[in-house]
Protein backbone atom coordinates (compact mmCIF):
# COMPACT_ATOMS: atom_id res chain seq x y z
CA UNK A 1 0.00 0.00 0.00
CA UNK A 2 2.14 2.63 -1.29
CA UNK A 3 1.61 5.12 -4.02
CA UNK A 4 -2.23 6.08 -5.54
CA UNK A 5 -3.49 4.99 -7.64
CA UNK A 6 -6.54 6.01 -8.46
CA UNK A 7 -7.78 9.68 -6.82
CA UNK A 8 -10.77 11.55 -6.83
CA UNK A 9 -11.23 15.24 -5.65
CA UNK A 10 -14.14 17.11 -5.22
CA UNK A 11 -15.92 15.40 -8.03
CA UNK A 12 -19.35 16.83 -9.42
CA UNK A 13 -21.46 15.18 -12.20
CA UNK A 14 -24.97 15.70 -13.23
CA UNK A 15 -26.56 14.35 -16.39
CA UNK A 16 -29.05 17.19 -17.29
CA UNK A 17 -29.24 18.92 -14.68
CA UNK A 18 -29.82 16.00 -12.50
CA UNK A 19 -26.98 15.72 -10.22
CA UNK A 20 -25.04 12.23 -10.31
CA UNK A 21 -22.11 12.41 -8.35
CA UNK A 22 -22.15 14.85 -5.32
CA UNK A 23 -18.58 16.28 -4.13
CA UNK A 24 -16.93 12.94 -4.24
CA UNK A 25 -13.56 12.21 -3.11
CA UNK A 26 -11.89 8.97 -2.59
CA UNK A 27 -8.57 7.23 -3.48
CA UNK A 28 -7.07 3.92 -4.14
CA UNK A 29 -3.57 2.50 -3.78
CA UNK A 30 -1.98 0.44 -5.95
CA UNK A 31 -1.96 -3.10 -5.80
CA UNK A 32 -5.68 -3.08 -3.36
CA UNK A 33 -8.40 -4.73 -4.39
CA UNK A 34 -10.66 -2.03 -3.38
CA UNK A 35 -15.19 -2.71 -3.09
CA UNK A 36 -17.00 -0.50 -4.45
CA UNK A 37 -20.42 -0.04 -2.78
CA UNK A 38 -23.15 1.35 -2.77
CA UNK A 39 -27.39 0.90 -3.70
CA UNK A 40 -28.67 1.01 -7.44
CA UNK A 41 -28.19 4.01 -8.96
CA UNK A 42 -25.88 5.40 -6.49
CA UNK A 43 -23.48 6.17 -8.91
CA UNK A 44 -20.54 3.27 -9.27
CA UNK A 45 -20.93 2.86 -12.80
CA UNK A 46 -20.69 6.33 -13.48
CA UNK A 47 -17.30 6.97 -11.39
CA UNK A 48 -15.86 4.14 -13.47
CA UNK A 49 -16.61 6.08 -16.12
CA UNK A 50 -15.46 8.91 -15.69
CA UNK A 51 -12.04 7.23 -14.31
CA UNK A 52 -11.60 6.17 -17.78
CA UNK A 53 -12.02 9.55 -19.39
CA UNK A 54 -15.41 7.79 -21.38
CA UNK A 55 -17.84 11.35 -19.51
CA UNK A 56 -15.79 14.10 -18.24
CA UNK A 57 -16.82 15.18 -14.82
CA UNK A 58 -18.60 18.83 -14.56
CA UNK A 59 -16.35 19.52 -11.58
CA UNK A 60 -13.39 18.27 -9.37
CA UNK A 61 -9.73 16.73 -10.18
CA UNK A 62 -8.78 12.85 -11.58
CA UNK A 63 -5.81 11.14 -11.08
CA UNK A 64 -5.70 7.54 -12.38
CA UNK A 65 -2.27 6.21 -12.37
CA UNK A 66 -0.61 9.37 -12.62
CA UNK A 67 -2.92 10.44 -15.46
CA UNK A 68 -5.51 12.89 -16.28
CA UNK A 69 -8.35 10.83 -18.02
CA UNK A 70 -9.56 14.10 -19.44
CA UNK A 71 -7.02 15.14 -20.76
CA UNK A 72 -4.87 11.96 -20.98
CA UNK A 73 -7.42 9.52 -21.77
CA UNK A 74 -5.64 7.10 -24.32
CA UNK A 75 -2.70 7.05 -21.47
CA UNK A 76 -5.42 6.29 -18.59
CA UNK A 77 -7.81 3.45 -20.74
CA UNK A 78 -3.52 1.73 -22.12
CA UNK A 79 -3.06 0.75 -18.29
CA UNK A 80 -6.74 -0.10 -17.08
CA UNK A 81 -9.12 -2.80 -18.09
CA UNK A 82 -13.00 -2.37 -17.93
CA UNK A 83 -15.60 -4.64 -17.35
CA UNK A 84 -19.36 -2.72 -17.11
CA UNK A 85 -22.77 -4.17 -17.79
CA UNK A 86 -23.77 -1.98 -19.98
CA UNK A 87 -21.00 -2.02 -22.88
CA UNK A 88 -21.56 -5.03 -25.47
CA UNK A 89 -19.91 -7.42 -28.06
CA UNK A 90 -20.46 -7.60 -31.26
CA UNK A 91 -23.42 -10.47 -31.72
CA UNK A 92 -22.72 -11.45 -35.21
CA UNK A 93 -18.91 -12.22 -34.49
CA UNK A 94 -17.79 -15.43 -32.40
CA UNK A 95 -15.83 -14.74 -28.79
CA UNK A 96 -12.40 -15.48 -30.86
CA UNK A 97 -13.24 -12.75 -33.30
CA UNK A 98 -14.52 -10.09 -30.66
CA UNK A 99 -11.18 -10.51 -28.45
CA UNK A 100 -8.92 -10.51 -31.56
CA UNK A 101 -10.84 -7.29 -33.03
CA UNK A 102 -10.42 -5.84 -29.45
CA UNK A 103 -6.98 -7.03 -29.02
CA UNK A 104 -5.83 -4.86 -31.72
CA UNK A 105 -7.58 -1.82 -30.33
CA UNK A 106 -5.62 -2.57 -27.33
CA UNK A 107 -2.14 -3.39 -29.21
CA UNK A 108 -1.24 -6.98 -27.79
CA UNK A 109 1.32 -8.14 -28.99
CA UNK A 110 0.59 -11.62 -29.29
CA UNK A 111 -3.13 -11.71 -30.09
CA UNK A 112 -3.89 -15.45 -31.27
CA UNK A 113 -1.78 -16.76 -28.14
CA UNK A 114 -3.40 -14.35 -25.35
CA UNK A 115 -6.84 -14.82 -26.39
CA UNK A 116 -6.54 -18.32 -26.42
CA UNK A 117 -5.26 -17.84 -22.73
CA UNK A 118 -7.95 -16.14 -21.73
CA UNK A 119 -10.68 -18.15 -23.33
CA UNK A 120 -9.05 -20.67 -21.76
CA UNK A 121 -8.67 -19.34 -18.22
CA UNK A 122 -12.32 -18.20 -18.67
CA UNK A 123 -14.09 -21.48 -19.51
CA UNK A 124 -14.96 -20.41 -23.40
CA UNK A 125 -13.00 -22.12 -25.01
CA UNK A 126 -15.72 -24.50 -25.92
CA UNK A 127 -17.55 -21.88 -27.27
CA UNK A 128 -15.02 -19.97 -29.00
CA UNK A 129 -16.23 -20.03 -31.89
CA UNK A 130 -19.64 -19.48 -31.50
CA UNK A 131 -21.36 -16.39 -31.85
CA UNK A 132 -21.82 -14.15 -29.12
CA UNK A 133 -25.87 -13.28 -30.23
CA UNK A 134 -25.88 -16.85 -28.40
CA UNK A 135 -24.19 -16.47 -25.55
CA UNK A 136 -26.01 -17.06 -22.29
CA UNK A 137 -25.60 -13.97 -19.95
CA UNK A 138 -22.83 -15.70 -17.90
CA UNK A 139 -20.99 -16.59 -20.97
CA UNK A 140 -20.81 -12.69 -22.11
CA UNK A 141 -19.94 -11.85 -18.73
CA UNK A 142 -16.95 -14.25 -18.87
CA UNK A 143 -15.91 -13.21 -22.32
CA UNK A 144 -16.12 -9.29 -21.10
CA UNK A 145 -13.57 -10.41 -18.49
CA UNK A 146 -11.29 -11.55 -20.64
CA UNK A 147 -11.78 -8.63 -23.07
CA UNK A 148 -10.86 -6.67 -19.88
CA UNK A 149 -7.52 -8.98 -19.32
CA UNK A 150 -6.65 -8.44 -22.97
CA UNK A 151 -3.41 -6.13 -22.44
CA UNK A 152 -2.58 -7.17 -19.04
CA UNK A 153 -4.18 -4.36 -17.37
CA UNK A 154 -2.20 -2.37 -13.99
CA UNK A 155 -5.73 -1.43 -13.20
CA UNK A 156 -9.03 -3.67 -13.44
CA UNK A 157 -12.18 -2.12 -13.12
CA UNK A 158 -15.43 -4.75 -12.51
CA UNK A 159 -18.82 -3.39 -12.53
CA UNK A 160 -20.47 -6.13 -11.08
CA UNK A 161 -18.51 -9.24 -12.54
CA UNK A 162 -20.34 -12.15 -10.63
CA UNK A 163 -23.32 -11.05 -11.79
CA UNK A 164 -25.31 -13.71 -13.89
CA UNK A 165 -22.50 -15.77 -13.02
CA UNK A 166 -22.81 -19.25 -11.97
CA UNK A 167 -21.30 -20.33 -8.18
CA UNK A 168 -18.31 -22.24 -9.96
CA UNK A 169 -17.63 -19.60 -12.15
CA UNK A 170 -18.27 -16.66 -9.85
CA UNK A 171 -16.02 -18.47 -7.36
CA UNK A 172 -13.25 -19.26 -10.19
CA UNK A 173 -13.54 -15.45 -11.16
CA UNK A 174 -13.15 -14.49 -7.54
CA UNK A 175 -10.08 -16.58 -7.07
CA UNK A 176 -8.45 -15.45 -10.33
CA UNK A 177 -9.14 -11.62 -9.59
CA UNK A 178 -7.05 -12.57 -6.55
CA UNK A 179 -4.11 -14.37 -7.80
CA UNK A 180 -3.73 -11.45 -10.03
CA UNK A 181 -3.65 -9.14 -7.28
CA UNK A 182 -1.33 -11.31 -5.37
CA UNK A 183 1.22 -12.11 -8.23
CA UNK A 184 1.17 -9.23 -10.67
CA UNK A 185 -0.07 -6.31 -8.35
CA UNK A 186 -3.11 -5.53 -10.21
CA UNK A 187 -5.05 -2.37 -8.60
CA UNK A 188 -8.76 -3.53 -8.34
CA UNK A 189 -11.72 -1.65 -7.81
CA UNK A 190 -14.79 -4.00 -7.46
CA UNK A 191 -18.64 -2.90 -7.47
CA UNK A 192 -21.40 -5.18 -6.78
CA UNK A 193 -24.17 -5.85 -4.66
CA UNK A 194 -22.98 -9.59 -3.48
CA UNK A 195 -21.54 -8.61 -0.64
CA UNK A 196 -20.99 -11.84 0.78
CA UNK A 197 -18.49 -12.70 -2.00
CA UNK A 198 -16.34 -9.82 -1.54
CA UNK A 199 -16.20 -9.41 2.35
CA UNK A 200 -12.60 -11.68 2.44
CA UNK A 201 -11.32 -10.89 -0.71
CA UNK A 202 -11.40 -6.73 -0.60
CA UNK A 203 -8.72 -4.89 1.33
CA UNK A 204 -11.19 -1.91 1.82
CA UNK A 205 -14.32 -0.62 0.76
CA UNK A 206 -15.87 2.33 -0.33
CA UNK A 207 -19.81 3.41 0.32
CA UNK A 208 -21.84 5.80 -1.57
CA UNK A 209 -24.94 6.54 -1.77
CA UNK A 210 -26.59 9.46 -4.31
CA UNK A 211 -22.94 9.86 -5.34
CA UNK A 212 -22.04 10.69 -2.09
CA UNK A 213 -18.98 9.02 -0.30
CA UNK A 214 -20.71 7.27 3.17
CA UNK A 215 -17.75 5.49 4.71
CA UNK A 216 -14.48 4.56 3.74
CA UNK A 217 -11.84 1.94 5.41
CA UNK A 218 -11.34 -1.71 5.94
CA UNK A 219 -13.33 -3.96 7.18
CA UNK A 220 -11.89 -3.75 10.72
CA UNK A 221 -11.72 -0.22 10.83
CA UNK A 222 -15.90 0.02 9.61
CA UNK A 223 -16.53 -2.56 11.64
CA UNK A 224 -14.76 -0.98 14.87
CA UNK A 225 -16.93 2.42 14.30
CA UNK A 226 -20.26 1.37 13.22
CA UNK A 227 -20.79 -2.41 14.36
CA UNK A 228 -20.80 -1.08 17.73
CA UNK A 229 -23.03 -3.80 19.23
CA UNK A 230 -22.66 -8.01 18.88
CA UNK A 231 -25.42 -10.35 18.44
CA UNK A 232 -23.99 -13.81 19.66
CA UNK A 233 -26.38 -16.73 19.28
CA UNK A 234 -25.71 -19.72 21.48
CA UNK A 235 -27.53 -23.27 20.95
CA UNK A 236 -28.64 -24.26 24.15
CA UNK A 237 -31.04 -26.08 26.54
CA UNK A 238 -31.31 -23.63 28.97
CA UNK A 239 -34.73 -21.48 28.87
CA UNK A 240 -34.90 -18.16 30.40
CA UNK A 241 -37.72 -15.82 30.82
CA UNK A 242 -37.56 -12.18 30.75
CA UNK A 243 -35.59 -9.96 28.39
CA UNK A 244 -32.16 -10.49 30.02
CA UNK A 245 -29.80 -12.77 31.39
CA UNK A 246 -27.49 -11.81 34.03
CA UNK A 247 -27.33 -8.35 32.49
CA UNK A 248 -27.01 -9.42 28.68
CA UNK A 249 -29.82 -8.04 26.91
CA UNK A 250 -31.50 -10.76 25.12
CA UNK A 251 -32.05 -9.86 21.62
CA UNK A 252 -34.29 -12.94 20.43
CA UNK A 253 -35.55 -16.53 22.36
CA UNK A 254 -36.47 -19.22 20.27
CA UNK A 255 -36.42 -23.29 21.30
CA UNK A 256 -33.05 -24.56 21.84
CA UNK A 257 -31.75 -20.88 20.76
CA UNK A 258 -30.66 -17.54 22.28
CA UNK A 259 -29.40 -14.50 21.00
CA UNK A 260 -27.81 -12.11 22.91
CA UNK A 261 -26.52 -8.49 22.60
CA UNK A 262 -23.18 -7.39 24.00
CA UNK A 263 -21.53 -4.38 23.81
CA UNK A 264 -17.39 -5.49 23.14
CA UNK A 265 -16.53 -8.65 22.39
CA UNK A 266 -14.10 -8.95 25.52
CA UNK A 267 -17.86 -9.87 27.31
CA UNK A 268 -17.94 -12.62 25.32
CA UNK A 269 -16.24 -14.94 27.67
CA UNK A 270 -18.11 -14.39 30.57
CA UNK A 271 -21.71 -14.44 29.34
CA UNK A 272 -20.80 -18.09 27.79
CA UNK A 273 -19.08 -18.66 31.66
CA UNK A 274 -22.72 -17.60 33.04
CA UNK A 275 -24.65 -19.83 30.33
CA UNK A 276 -22.24 -22.74 31.26
CA UNK A 277 -23.25 -22.24 35.32
CA UNK A 278 -26.55 -22.69 34.60
CA UNK A 279 -27.07 -25.11 31.44
CA UNK A 280 -25.19 -26.51 28.41
CA UNK A 281 -24.01 -24.61 25.32
CA UNK A 282 -23.87 -26.67 22.15
CA UNK A 283 -22.28 -24.05 20.02
CA UNK A 284 -22.00 -20.09 19.78
CA UNK A 285 -21.99 -17.67 16.61
CA UNK A 286 -21.55 -14.37 16.47
CA UNK A 287 -24.42 -12.65 13.62
CA UNK A 288 -24.05 -9.09 11.96
CA UNK A 289 -20.17 -8.99 12.22
CA UNK A 290 -20.60 -9.39 8.01
CA UNK A 291 -20.27 -6.65 5.29
CA UNK A 292 -24.31 -6.68 5.22
CA UNK A 293 -24.98 -5.72 8.13
CA UNK A 294 -22.40 -3.32 7.87
CA UNK A 295 -23.28 -2.05 4.53
CA UNK A 296 -27.07 -1.22 6.50
CA UNK A 297 -25.64 -0.05 9.43
CA UNK A 298 -23.80 2.89 7.45
CA UNK A 299 -27.05 3.79 5.35
CA UNK A 300 -28.95 4.09 8.26
CA UNK A 301 -26.42 5.94 10.69
CA UNK A 302 -26.62 8.59 7.31
CA UNK A 303 -29.70 8.62 6.36
CA UNK B 1 -3.76 7.64 -36.10
CA UNK B 2 -3.60 4.18 -34.90
CA UNK B 3 -3.21 1.80 -38.19
CA UNK B 4 -3.73 -1.43 -36.42
CA UNK B 5 -6.68 -0.30 -34.56
CA UNK B 6 -8.06 1.55 -37.93
CA UNK B 7 -7.51 -1.26 -40.08
CA UNK B 8 -9.38 -3.68 -37.28
CA UNK B 9 -12.69 -1.47 -37.15
CA UNK B 10 -12.48 -1.14 -41.30
CA UNK B 11 -12.28 -4.87 -41.20
CA UNK B 12 -15.34 -5.58 -39.10
CA UNK B 13 -17.50 -2.75 -40.27
CA UNK B 14 -17.45 -4.43 -43.85
CA UNK B 15 -17.49 -7.73 -42.60
CA UNK B 16 -20.85 -6.36 -40.43
CA UNK B 17 -22.26 -5.27 -44.29
CA UNK B 18 -21.41 -8.35 -45.57
CA UNK B 19 -23.33 -10.66 -42.78
CA UNK B 20 -26.07 -7.89 -42.71
CA UNK B 21 -28.48 -8.72 -45.66
CA UNK B 22 -30.73 -5.65 -44.90
CA UNK B 23 -28.15 -3.66 -45.13
CA UNK B 24 -26.32 -5.08 -48.83
CA UNK B 25 -29.35 -6.00 -50.60
CA UNK B 26 -31.06 -2.83 -51.48
CA UNK B 27 -27.02 -1.92 -52.09
CA UNK B 28 -26.90 -4.73 -54.73
CA UNK B 29 -30.07 -4.75 -56.22
CA UNK B 30 -30.53 -1.07 -57.46
CA UNK B 31 -26.46 -0.86 -58.84
CA UNK B 32 -27.59 -4.03 -60.75
CA UNK B 33 -30.81 -2.56 -62.02
CA UNK B 34 -29.03 0.55 -62.88
CA UNK B 35 -26.22 -1.12 -64.82
CA UNK B 36 -26.98 -4.46 -66.28
CA UNK B 37 -31.21 -4.58 -66.05
CA UNK B 38 -32.44 -0.60 -67.47
CA UNK B 39 -28.97 -0.16 -69.71
CA UNK B 40 -30.65 -3.22 -71.89
CA UNK B 41 -34.47 -2.38 -71.51
CA UNK B 42 -33.54 1.46 -73.30
CA UNK B 43 -30.77 0.25 -76.08
CA UNK B 44 -32.18 -3.12 -76.98
CA UNK B 45 -35.59 -1.67 -77.99
CA UNK B 46 -33.84 1.23 -79.32
CA UNK B 47 -31.80 -0.64 -81.96
CA UNK B 48 -34.83 -3.38 -82.97
CA UNK B 49 -37.89 -0.91 -83.71
CA UNK B 50 -37.81 0.92 -86.63
CA UNK B 51 -37.38 4.34 -85.36
CA UNK B 52 -38.75 6.09 -88.05
CA UNK B 53 -42.12 4.94 -87.78
CA UNK B 54 -42.36 7.07 -84.33
CA UNK B 55 -43.98 10.39 -85.47
CA UNK B 56 -41.83 12.59 -82.73
CA UNK B 57 -38.39 11.01 -83.63
CA UNK B 58 -37.15 14.08 -85.26
CA UNK B 59 -38.19 16.62 -82.41
CA UNK B 60 -36.00 14.09 -80.05
CA UNK B 61 -32.91 14.30 -83.03
CA UNK B 62 -33.60 17.97 -83.01
CA UNK B 63 -33.26 18.18 -79.55
CA UNK B 64 -29.35 17.01 -79.75
CA UNK B 65 -28.48 19.93 -82.22
CA UNK B 66 -29.99 22.30 -79.07
CA UNK B 67 -27.38 20.86 -76.80
CA UNK B 68 -24.50 22.92 -75.38
CA UNK B 69 -21.73 22.09 -77.67
CA UNK B 70 -19.18 19.92 -76.90
CA UNK B 71 -17.46 16.74 -77.55
CA UNK B 72 -20.64 14.35 -76.57
CA UNK B 73 -22.65 17.01 -79.37
CA UNK B 74 -20.34 16.30 -81.79
CA UNK B 75 -19.71 13.02 -81.44
CA UNK B 76 -23.81 12.89 -82.11
CA UNK B 77 -24.74 15.15 -84.67
CA UNK B 78 -21.99 13.04 -86.54
CA UNK B 79 -23.47 9.54 -86.20
CA UNK B 80 -25.49 9.04 -89.61
CA UNK B 81 -28.21 7.35 -87.64
CA UNK B 82 -30.72 8.46 -85.72
CA UNK B 83 -30.79 5.24 -83.81
CA UNK B 84 -27.53 5.65 -83.10
CA UNK B 85 -27.69 9.11 -82.09
CA UNK B 86 -30.33 7.81 -79.42
CA UNK B 87 -28.55 5.25 -78.15
CA UNK B 88 -25.32 6.90 -77.82
CA UNK B 89 -26.98 9.52 -75.95
CA UNK B 90 -28.80 7.48 -73.83
CA UNK B 91 -25.52 5.59 -72.89
CA UNK B 92 -23.25 8.50 -72.45
CA UNK B 93 -26.00 11.24 -71.14
CA UNK B 94 -28.64 9.86 -69.49
CA UNK B 95 -27.41 7.64 -67.42
CA UNK B 96 -24.60 9.90 -65.85
CA UNK B 97 -26.64 10.49 -62.75
CA UNK B 98 -27.21 7.16 -61.88
CA UNK B 99 -23.05 6.74 -61.02
CA UNK B 100 -23.51 9.52 -58.66
CA UNK B 101 -26.45 8.07 -56.73
CA UNK B 102 -25.07 5.08 -56.58
CA UNK B 103 -21.92 6.11 -54.50
CA UNK B 104 -24.51 8.20 -52.42
CA UNK B 105 -26.63 5.61 -51.51
CA UNK B 106 -24.13 3.29 -50.65
CA UNK B 107 -22.09 6.20 -48.88
CA UNK B 108 -25.39 7.26 -46.65
CA UNK B 109 -26.46 3.65 -45.82
CA UNK B 110 -23.42 2.78 -44.17
CA UNK B 111 -22.13 6.09 -43.38
CA UNK B 112 -25.68 6.70 -41.24
CA UNK B 113 -25.01 3.05 -39.90
CA UNK B 114 -21.81 3.70 -38.82
CA UNK B 115 -21.72 5.09 -35.59
CA UNK B 116 -25.68 4.62 -34.74
CA UNK B 117 -25.06 1.13 -35.27
CA UNK B 118 -22.59 1.20 -32.70
CA UNK B 119 -24.85 2.51 -30.45
CA UNK B 120 -27.91 0.67 -30.95
CA UNK B 121 -25.86 -2.75 -30.25
CA UNK B 122 -24.24 -0.96 -27.41
CA UNK B 123 -20.82 -1.84 -28.53
CA UNK B 124 -20.21 1.87 -28.47
CA UNK B 125 -19.21 2.10 -24.83
CA UNK B 126 -16.70 -0.88 -25.06
CA UNK B 127 -14.72 0.63 -27.85
CA UNK B 128 -14.97 4.21 -25.98
CA UNK B 129 -13.37 2.36 -23.12
CA UNK B 130 -10.58 1.45 -25.13
CA UNK B 131 -7.40 3.46 -26.37
CA UNK B 132 -8.57 4.67 -29.26
CA UNK B 133 -8.10 7.97 -30.18
CA UNK B 134 -11.45 9.77 -32.03
CA UNK B 135 -9.73 10.86 -35.16
CA UNK B 136 -8.71 7.00 -35.67
CA UNK B 137 -12.38 5.94 -34.60
CA UNK B 138 -13.66 8.60 -37.08
CA UNK B 139 -11.47 7.90 -40.34
CA UNK B 140 -11.96 3.56 -39.77
CA UNK B 141 -15.58 5.04 -40.31
CA UNK B 142 -15.35 7.34 -43.14
CA UNK B 143 -12.86 4.67 -44.96
CA UNK B 144 -15.28 1.91 -44.25
CA UNK B 145 -18.45 3.90 -45.65
CA UNK B 146 -16.08 5.46 -48.02
CA UNK B 147 -14.19 2.34 -49.47
CA UNK B 148 -17.48 -0.19 -50.23
CA UNK B 149 -19.18 2.78 -51.95
CA UNK B 150 -16.46 3.75 -54.57
CA UNK B 151 -15.82 -0.13 -55.21
CA UNK B 152 -19.55 -0.75 -55.80
CA UNK B 153 -19.77 2.33 -58.29
CA UNK B 154 -16.49 1.19 -59.34
CA UNK B 155 -18.12 -2.63 -59.93
CA UNK B 156 -21.18 -1.23 -61.45
CA UNK B 157 -19.46 1.03 -64.26
CA UNK B 158 -17.82 -1.89 -65.24
CA UNK B 159 -20.85 -4.28 -65.67
CA UNK B 160 -22.85 -1.38 -67.07
CA UNK B 161 -19.67 -0.81 -69.56
CA UNK B 162 -19.79 -4.44 -70.84
CA UNK B 163 -23.82 -4.40 -71.21
CA UNK B 164 -24.12 -1.33 -72.67
CA UNK B 165 -21.08 -2.31 -75.29
CA UNK B 166 -22.51 -5.46 -76.00
CA UNK B 167 -25.95 -4.61 -76.76
CA UNK B 168 -24.79 -1.73 -78.74
CA UNK B 169 -21.73 -2.80 -80.58
CA UNK B 170 -24.05 -4.20 -83.98
CA UNK B 171 -25.09 -1.09 -84.31
CA UNK B 172 -21.84 1.10 -84.15
CA UNK B 173 -19.53 -1.89 -85.08
CA UNK B 174 -17.23 0.00 -82.47
CA UNK B 175 -16.79 0.65 -78.50
CA UNK B 176 -19.11 3.23 -77.54
CA UNK B 177 -18.32 3.86 -73.98
CA UNK B 178 -16.65 5.16 -72.04
CA UNK B 179 -15.71 8.38 -72.73
CA UNK B 180 -13.24 10.50 -71.70
CA UNK B 181 -15.72 12.41 -69.21
CA UNK B 182 -17.03 9.51 -67.97
CA UNK B 183 -13.51 8.51 -66.21
CA UNK B 184 -13.59 11.91 -65.40
CA UNK B 185 -16.97 11.71 -63.71
CA UNK B 186 -16.51 8.16 -62.57
CA UNK B 187 -12.12 8.80 -61.20
CA UNK B 188 -12.43 12.26 -59.96
CA UNK B 189 -16.00 13.80 -59.64
CA UNK B 190 -17.66 10.31 -57.71
CA UNK B 191 -15.32 10.03 -55.19
CA UNK B 192 -15.38 13.07 -53.95
CA UNK B 193 -19.31 13.39 -53.83
CA UNK B 194 -19.03 9.88 -51.87
CA UNK B 195 -16.38 11.24 -49.85
CA UNK B 196 -18.54 14.09 -48.71
CA UNK B 197 -21.92 12.24 -48.23
CA UNK B 198 -20.02 9.70 -46.08
CA UNK B 199 -18.82 12.61 -43.98
CA UNK B 200 -21.58 14.19 -43.55
CA UNK B 201 -23.43 10.78 -42.81
CA UNK B 202 -20.60 9.55 -40.49
CA UNK B 203 -21.01 12.96 -38.44
CA UNK B 204 -24.84 12.78 -38.15
CA UNK B 205 -24.53 9.45 -37.04
CA UNK B 206 -21.77 10.22 -34.20
CA UNK B 207 -24.44 12.89 -33.00
CA UNK B 208 -27.84 11.26 -33.12
CA UNK B 209 -28.77 8.03 -31.21
CA UNK B 210 -30.10 5.69 -33.92
CA UNK B 211 -29.81 4.84 -37.13
CA UNK B 212 -33.44 5.82 -38.02
CA UNK B 213 -32.91 9.19 -37.00
CA UNK B 214 -29.47 9.40 -38.66
CA UNK B 215 -30.72 7.66 -41.86
CA UNK B 216 -34.41 10.08 -41.64
CA UNK B 217 -31.67 12.99 -40.83
CA UNK B 218 -29.13 11.93 -43.41
CA UNK B 219 -32.16 12.02 -46.06
CA UNK B 220 -32.55 15.63 -45.23
CA UNK B 221 -29.08 17.05 -45.98
CA UNK B 222 -28.63 14.81 -48.73
CA UNK B 223 -31.39 15.02 -50.85
CA UNK B 224 -31.62 18.59 -51.52
CA UNK B 225 -27.54 18.62 -52.33
CA UNK B 226 -28.48 15.96 -54.76
CA UNK B 227 -31.10 17.60 -56.48
CA UNK B 228 -29.69 20.28 -56.68
CA UNK B 229 -26.44 19.21 -58.19
CA UNK B 230 -27.89 16.02 -60.43
CA UNK B 231 -30.25 18.75 -61.94
CA UNK B 232 -27.19 20.74 -62.88
CA UNK B 233 -24.93 18.34 -63.84
CA UNK B 234 -27.15 16.23 -66.25
CA UNK B 235 -27.23 19.31 -67.86
CA UNK B 236 -23.35 20.33 -68.22
CA UNK B 237 -21.65 17.58 -66.87
CA UNK B 238 -20.88 15.24 -69.78
CA UNK B 239 -20.57 17.96 -72.16
CA UNK B 240 -17.79 19.75 -70.88
CA UNK B 241 -14.97 18.29 -69.30
CA UNK B 242 -13.31 21.79 -67.41
CA UNK B 243 -16.54 21.87 -65.67
CA UNK B 244 -16.24 18.41 -64.58
CA UNK B 245 -12.43 19.08 -63.28
CA UNK B 246 -13.58 22.29 -61.01
CA UNK B 247 -16.78 20.31 -59.40
CA UNK B 248 -14.27 17.66 -58.94
CA UNK B 249 -12.18 20.14 -57.31
CA UNK B 250 -14.49 22.17 -55.41
CA UNK B 251 -15.92 19.06 -53.85
CA UNK B 252 -12.21 17.64 -52.80
CA UNK B 253 -11.66 21.27 -51.04
CA UNK B 254 -15.12 20.65 -49.40
CA UNK B 255 -14.43 17.17 -47.99
CA UNK B 256 -10.92 18.49 -46.98
CA UNK B 257 -12.37 21.18 -45.23
CA UNK B 258 -14.74 19.03 -43.83
CA UNK B 259 -12.18 16.45 -42.16
CA UNK B 260 -10.16 18.31 -41.12
CA UNK B 261 -12.22 20.51 -39.04
CA UNK B 262 -14.49 17.53 -37.59
CA UNK B 263 -12.53 16.36 -35.21
CA UNK B 264 -12.81 19.66 -33.07
CA UNK B 265 -16.52 18.67 -33.32
CA UNK B 266 -16.60 15.05 -31.36
CA UNK B 267 -15.45 13.89 -28.16
CA UNK B 268 -15.64 10.90 -25.76
CA UNK B 269 -18.63 12.72 -23.75
CA UNK B 270 -20.96 13.91 -26.44
CA UNK B 271 -20.23 10.30 -28.64
CA UNK B 272 -21.23 8.58 -24.59
CA UNK B 273 -23.88 10.96 -23.94
CA UNK B 274 -25.43 10.72 -27.59
CA UNK B 275 -26.42 7.03 -26.92
CA UNK B 276 -29.54 7.93 -23.94
CA UNK B 277 -30.49 11.21 -25.98
N1 LIG C 1 -26.13 9.08 -19.47
C1 LIG C 1 -26.97 9.31 -18.46
N2 LIG C 1 -27.95 10.21 -18.60
C2 LIG C 1 -28.79 10.47 -17.60
N3 LIG C 1 -28.73 9.90 -16.39
C3 LIG C 1 -27.77 8.99 -16.17
C4 LIG C 1 -26.84 8.64 -17.20
N4 LIG C 1 -26.00 7.71 -16.70
C5 LIG C 1 -26.39 7.50 -15.43
N5 LIG C 1 -27.46 8.26 -15.10
C6 LIG C 1 -28.11 8.30 -13.78
O1 LIG C 1 -27.10 8.37 -12.82
C7 LIG C 1 -27.46 7.65 -11.66
C8 LIG C 1 -26.31 6.72 -11.28
O2 LIG C 1 -26.22 5.70 -12.21
P1 LIG C 1 -25.13 4.56 -12.15
O3 LIG C 1 -25.35 3.70 -13.32
O4 LIG C 1 -23.80 5.18 -11.98
O5 LIG C 1 -25.53 3.80 -10.82
P2 LIG C 1 -24.90 2.46 -10.21
O6 LIG C 1 -24.39 2.82 -8.87
O7 LIG C 1 -23.96 1.86 -11.16
O8 LIG C 1 -26.20 1.58 -10.06
P3 LIG C 1 -26.37 -0.01 -10.20
O9 LIG C 1 -26.01 -0.59 -8.89
O10 LIG C 1 -27.83 -0.16 -10.47
O11 LIG C 1 -25.53 -0.47 -11.31
C9 LIG C 1 -28.74 6.96 -11.97
O12 LIG C 1 -29.78 7.69 -11.34
C10 LIG C 1 -28.88 7.05 -13.47
O13 LIG C 1 -30.21 7.17 -13.83
MG1 LIG D 1 -23.96 0.07 -12.25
Amino acid sequence: MTQEMIVLEKINKSFSGVPVINNLSFMVHQGEILGFLGPNGSGKTTTIRLLNGVITPDSGRLTVAGFNPVTAGDEVRKRCGVLTESAAFYGPMTARENLLFFADLYAVATPTRRVDELLHACGLTPHADKKVAVFSTGMKKRLGIAKALLHQPEILFLDEPTTGLDPEGARTLLDYIQELNRRFGVTIILATHLLKQVETLCHRFIFIDQGRLLADGTFAELAEKYLTAINLQVETDLEITGTEFQGFPLEKNTPGFLQFKVERKEQIPFLLKALLASGSVYSAQIYGRDLETLYFRIKEEKA
Amino acid sequence: MNKRAAKAIINKDIRAIGSNIQLWLPMLIVPLVFSLVLPLVLVLPARFTDLSTMGNIEQIVKLFSKLSSGPLQETIMALPLAQQQIVYFTVNYLFAPFFLIIPLMVASIIGANSFAGEKERKTLETLLFAPLDLNTLLWAKILAAFLPATFLTLICSFLYGITVNIAAYPLFGRIIFPEVNWLLLLLWVTPALSLGAVFVNVFISAKVKGFQEAFQLSGLVILPVLGLFIGQLSGVLLVNSIFLWWSGAVLWLIDFLLVRKCGRFLNRNQLFTSQVS
